[in-house]
């Protein structure tokens, strides 16, 4: 048996984060005890309608939300009891709700720095209606094998290690919640472990105390032991000793107190809790509380340290007595299931990475390009082009490939509206399409007709280099094979209006001292086609084509240089088109040709 | 609980109705001077000057000067200012108009778990202290408020007479109202006198303990709270405070001068208990510090550079219990990066380092701090098996 939580507990949550991370919590020890989750429904407006997902074992269960504790329980009528886990400026309300609530019966407030106002009208309308009402800054209540409410008991090892998956003979109560963890360690360690331990809270008022408890306590003929972990200040241990001294107990009641090395501190120095603060007259000390649980004939240990073998003691004393029977432990517990990432921690599964990836890595404190940090290439001096580089080709390339790498991306930057990426970024951003959107309407266009010929282009002039063909060979092999030369030939630009964008690039590359094999057969292939027809001329792609594959970029890396660099126009476009605020664009009539049959009669259907 | 100092805390009893001398706050004998030739009561009446501090005893240190005109509660002022007691420095001084009287009671409301207490004597100032059988109580239930007759009532039960009985009812009731509204935890006046030329009670001095967590609702708290163990807080103190009020969880920090053992404690429980062991193993505490509710690891560093750079510490006890959801191997993160901070600042030699933990990640948290010992750190560490306080008993074995 249990006191307050058991196997019948049904739980409302109000509250957002903190109650998921304790409903998690409370699934795991539900998991461990092989129950289903004892959380029904959460309360928390904001996110009223949806659900919080709760892992449970290997699998995820669906929690609602409600918005109201009304709605809660009038969907979920075992709930008989909330955990409050509201911000202290409305924790009073929230109790308030739930203890109005007739489904409702025991209230456990974790909520810390409630006001003392707040906490002692909440205790007396939970005792006017006959409720408990628990808190509020405490941990909750953990009853070893039936029921959790909060995080108690901390992370699953510790319930297995602290034997909370079966009940013991002792009662836990405390003010401080990492205690309360201590003391459930300590009796699985030195004696049969708890039956039920309680935080509750270290506030000057907590709204139910040591002795409510310990009178649940006594009537729960599974507890023979209560443990009580006291602090300075207040008066809660000193009553606890009184109603232990008023007449005989069937439970024996071992309590510790904390505060002795306030005699040795300046006087009105706060120690942790906000109930934790001697008296005016020194009443509440440490001394003065222990002293009276020693008179009540309460088991009080020197220190804390001699708690444990004070537990065992007494242990002992009810396996002779054969009040209490050694327990058997089960062979087999649940283990809880690991996620992906700790059991790769552990050594035990191997996964097969999705993707694979040999440019980049930010998993660190920042980006690595091809394993350089990004801020060490800024600070040495690197620019755009080398990242290029390194996300493109993977090396580190010179000052000289840099310069012209930039220089091809100035070029290429942009060239006018009239242009198919051009115009179709402009109708899109004159359409109202958003820039990621409207750049990739322009991105779009980039194909075998329109800046898309770069990489093959390099293809083509590289296959010929490689396979040592003159240029006559090489159209040929073009010919019959391919089609038209890549590279070669422009709509408006021709012998007698030169591309000055080709003629810039070539002059620089060649004043260079670098071998450009490519280029050159390049070249030459313009002399005899140019020959043949006036615009057959090396165009931009082209000499980019054959600069970009001289420098050693791989061939299907070359179409994204002039990618890049017109999205850098088309980007301007976009948002010149919205500095304007420039008006839907609808092709006129008289720009199109309708060679559509005549306007005519539609025949009956067949 | 959060003291308030006399300025503010007749402040709140003025807006409740409770009769206080006139006064003023000030921080310099010109600004007093100033207002002087403002305020006609300062020139009319006798004036007292008190430093303005959370200071005991301020009488025998000469810190309150009574029956004083203008020019002398000026010259009082001037004395005052920039006077250091202990580790506090007088920075303003509070003068008030001295209330001819002759009779002195006693009146204060204080909190109980079954809700609110109400004391009154027909006698006060340091007889009412020696006397304390003459001062009567009225209980009230949690939200109950006094109506006229039981506070006539209470009067009377402490031997007030005639017309004092109505007079000494609203003046509890107006305490209790200033109580209640203010989410006050106690209010002590002592002593309530009768002002000769009108007859009125008056409040001629105060205790004022509020609620600071109640502060939310109180947006005209404009004043801070008073340190409560008669000094400054240090600047170390304040700047984990600073950290204290930004974070979730929580970090706390005291200095204690003179001590050799350090504490950097986990929980709000456990670190009294760990202070409790080092005490009754005769060991001197350097410091009171705890960390709870899952801080993030830098305000624990925080704490722990503050601890490290104690003076003349030769351990620091680094424990706690098993943790329900603090997240061991972090806060030990933010706890080791400062050991290794204050160790490249030459800090922490010959201090050994004892460490007892439990909680979510224990095992990777306490491998990290063995790990130290590879960087040269003398620290010894222990698990969940070795009993909470045992770390305490070893660090100080002679």
């Amino acid at each position: 048996m249990s006191i307050l939580a058991n196997k019948d507990t049904r739980v409302v949550i109000q509250g957002g984060q903190a109650g998921v991370n304790a409903a998690r919590r409370m699934a795991e020890f539900c998991y461990l005890i092989k129950r289903p989750l004892n959380v029904e429904a959460f309360v928390y407006p904001p996110d009223a309608g949806k659900a919080n997902e709760i892992p449970y074992g290997s699998g995820l269960l669906a929690i609602p939300i409600y918005k109201t504790i009304a709605e809660a329980t009038k969907h979920h009528s075992t709930i008989n009891t909330s955990l409050v886990y509201i911000g202290a400026d409305r924790a009073m309300k929230g109790g308030m709700e739930a203890l109005d609530d007739s489904h409702i019966k025991v209230v456990s407030m974790i909520t810390e720095g409630v006001p003392e106002k707040d906490a002692k009208i909440l205790g007396f309308h939970a005792r006017k209606l006959g409720k408990v009402f628990n808190g509020p800054s405490s941990i909750g209540i953990i009853s070893a094998g039936s029921c959790r409410l909060g995080v108690i008991g901390g992370a699953f090892d510790n319930l297995v290690l602290s034997k909370l998956y079966r009940e013991g003979s002792f009662g836990v109560i405390t003010k401080s919640g990492g205690l309360s963890n201590e003391i459930i360690w300590i009796c699985s360690q030195f004696a049969d472990g708890i039956t039920t331990a309680i935080g509750i809270g270290g506030d000057a008022y907590p709204g139910t105390d040591y002795v409510n408890y310990l009178e649940m306590f006594e009537n729960d003929l599974q507890t023979k032991a209560v443990v009580i972990v006291g602090e300075m200040g207040g008066d809660l241990e000193e009553r606890a000793a009184e109603w232990y001294g008023a007449k005989k107990r069937r439970v024996k009641l071992i309590g510790v107190v904390s505060g002795f090395c306030q005699e040795s501190l300046p006087k009105g120095m706060k120690f942790g809790h906000a109930g934790a603060k001697e008296g005016m007259k020194g009443e509440g000390s440490a001394r003065s509380k222990s002293d009276a649980l020693k008179k009540a004939g309460a088991i009080v240990p020197a220190t804390f340290g001699a708690l444990g073998p004070a537990i065992k003691e007494t242990y002992q004393e009810l396996l002779k007595s054969g009040q209490v029977k050694e327990i058997v432990e089960p062979v087999t517990l649940p283990k809880l299931p690991k996620t992906v990432e700790e059991a790769m921690k552990a050594d035990e599964v191997i996964v097969a990475p999705l993707i694979r990836t040999t440019i980049s890595d930010d998993r660190g404190d920042e980006p690595c390009y091809d394993g350089y940090p990004a801020s060490e290439l800024i600070n040495k001096g690197y620019e755009i082009p080398h990242v290029i580089g390194l996300l493109w080709d993977k090396r580190l390339i010179s000052e000289q490939e840099a310069e012209i790498i930039k220089r091809i991306m100035m070029l290429s930057a942009d060239h006018g509206p009239c242009v198919s990426g051009a115009y179709a970024t402009i109708l899109a951003a004159c359409a109202g399409i958003g820039l990621s959107q409207a750049v990739a309407a322009g991105l779009i266009m980039i194909g075998p007709r329109f800046g898309g010929a770069v990489t093959d282009a390099g293809r083509w002039f590289k296959y010929a280099v490689d396979n040592k063909m003159n240029v006559d060979e090489f159209l040929a092999y073009m010919k019959k094979n391919v089609g038209p030369v890549p590279g070669i030939g422009h709509r408006v630009k021709s012998l007698r209006n030169p591309d000055k964008r080709v003629k810039e690039l070539v002059g620089y590359v060649k004043n260079l001292s670098i071998k450009t094999p490519c280029l050159d057969f390049a070249l030459q292939v313009e002399q005899v086609t140019a020959a043949k027809k006036d615009n057959l001329i090396l165009n931009v792609d082209g000499t980019m084509a054959a600069v970009l594959v001289d420098l050693g970029f791989p061939i299907d890396s070359l179409n994204g240089f002039f990618i890049l660099s017109r999205t850098i126009g088309l980007i301007g476009h976009w948002v010149d088109q919205k500095r304007q605020d420039s008006r839907l664009i609808r092709l006129f009539d008289y720009l199109v040709n309708y060679a559509a049959p005549k306007r005519r009669e539609v025949p009956p259907l067949k | 609980m959060a003291k308030v100092l006399e300025g503010p805390g007749m402040g709140l009893m003025k807006k409740w109705g409770i009769h206080v001398p006139n006064y003023v706050v000030v921080t310099s004998a010109d600004e007093l001077a100033k207002l002087g030739q403002a305020n006609d009561w300062m020139k009319a009446s006798k004036l007292v000057a008190k430093a303005h501090e959370a200071l005991g005893s301020r009488f025998k240190l000469g810190l309150v000067k009574v029956g004083l005109d203008l020019s002398g509660a000026v010259a009082a002022t001037k004395e005052m200012i920039g006077r250091h007691v202990g580790s506090i420095t007088v920075s303003q001084v509070i003068v008030s108009e001295m209330i001819a009287h002759k009779e002195e009671y006693y009146c204060a409301v204080k909190s109980t778990r079954e809700g609110t207490e109400i004391l009154v004597a027909n006698c006060g100032g340091i007889e009412v202290e020696s006397n304390w059988d003459r001062v009567k109580r009225l209980c009230l239930e949690v939200g109950q408020t006094p109506s006229q007759e039981p506070l006539e009532q209470l009067a009377k039960d402490a031997g007030f007479t005639g017309l004092l009985v109505k007079k000494m009812a609203d003046f509890a009731g107006k305490m209790f109202a200033c109580f209640d509204s203010e989410d006050a935890q106690y209010l002590e006046v002592n002593p309530v006198v009768t002002r000769e030329s009108d007859g009125a009670f008056v409040a001629l001095d105060a205790v004022t303990l509020l609620d600071g967590d109640a502060k939310f609702r109180h947006l005209d708290w404009n004043f801070a709270f008073a340190a409560e163990f008669g000094r400054a807080y240090s600047k170390e103190e304040l700047e984990v405070m600073a950290v204290d009020s930004k974070i979730k969880g929580s970090v706390k920090f005291i200095e204690i001068p003179g001590g050799d053992t350090a504490m950097l404690p986990a929980g709000g429980g456990a670190s009294v208990y760990y202070s409790d062991a080092v005490v009754a193993r005769g060991g001197k505490l350097a410091n009171y510090a705890e960390y709870s509710g899952d801080p993030p690891d830098w305000a624990v560093e925080v704490l722990t550079e503050k601890i490290c750079s104690l003076p003349g510490i030769k351990n620091i006890i680094v424990g706690g219990a098993i943790a329900n959801f603090t997240d061991v191997k972090k806060t030990f993160g933010g706890i080791i990066n400062g050991f290794r901070k204050a160790k490249s600042d030459g800090k922490l030699r010959d201090v050994k380092i004892w460490v007892r933990r439990g909680g979510p990640r224990e095992k990777e948290g306490l491998d990290a701090m063995r790990a130290l010992k590879d960087e040269g750190f003398d620290i010894n560490v222990f698990d969940r098996y070795t009993p909470l306080t045992d770390i305490v008993d070893k660090a100080l074995q002679k």
